[in-house]
């Protein structure tokens, strides 16, 4: 099973954007890997998460791709999985930070 | 990216030491690698799953950019270890700290695919430029 890991700051993102987000990466790794994912949604506590020593409003996205993928491909699939957080949370882009890994081999 | 996870035993890293243990977590990386702190994440979990504490009292996580050379990850390692024993007041066999490689290509900040090592000050430019275009 593919995991989708999350790591948000605490306060960061509502439990109704939350699930929303949770179905727009479900859709994502669906249409692009073939799978659904399951989640590791992990919250960073207050005065945990420091960016550039300062408190971090950074959120940190990574799954799997189901292939080796090219950057001709992965960089637009990395940009889309940021745009889907930019736009359900109303973060900016520096703090949105994706990672789409090859599979484990 | 780097993404620093520190695991710890609840307890063992008082509330006042997480904001210096970060502080030393982004300097160190940056000067042994010249990466700009902008890229420097550092999480703090008490108990958490990851990385698994096994006999340890911390566990220093590093998920960094590939092509750094084993000296700078030996320095990484050790200059860190220094860090949360100096904070914490542990012994140095109950703190250990590692790295793992992960492709700059696979990771995107900023809307930007990162740069590899080396790269970074051209990465900036290119990066802030933007920035400032769309901020007008």
């Amino acid at each position: 099973m593919s995991t989708c890991m999350c790591v948000v700051q605490e306060g960061q993102i509502s439990a109704q954007t939350e699930e929303a987000l949770r179905n727009d990466l479900v859709a994502f790794a669906s249409q692009h890997f073939g799978y659904v994912p399951q989640f590791n949604w992990i919250v960073v506590g207050k005065g945990n998460g420091f960016t550039a020593a300062q408190p971090s409003n950074s959120v940190i996205v990574s799954m799997p791709a189901d292939r080796k993928l090219p950057l001709s491909e992965r960089e637009p699939l990395l940009r889309e999985l940021g745009d889907i957080w930019i736009n359900r949370s109303g973060l900016t882009g520096n703090e949105v930070v994706t990672v789409i890994t090859d599979p484990p081999a | 990216m780097p993404l620093y996870i520190c695991n710890a035993k609840a307890g063992a890293v008082p509330e006042n030491a997480k904001a210096k243990i970060a502080e030393d977590v982004t300097r160190i990386h940056c000067e042994v690698t010249d990466a700009p702190p902008t890229f420097v994440h550092v999480f703090h979990f008490a108990d958490g799953p990851m990385p698994p504490l096994g006999d340890k009292q911390v566990m220093l996580y590093g998920q960094i950019r590939h092509g750094r050379t084993d000296d700078q990850k030996a320095e990484i390692v050790s200059q860190m270890q220094a860090s949360v024993v100096e904070h914490t007041g542990l012994a140095p066999e109950a703190v250990h700290v590692f790295t793992t490689d992960t492709p700059a290509s696979w990771v995107m900040e900023g809307g930007d695919i990162l740069p590899e090592p080396g790269e970074e000050d051209e990465w900036l430019e290119r990066h802030n430029a933007k920035n400032h275009a769309k901020a007008k």
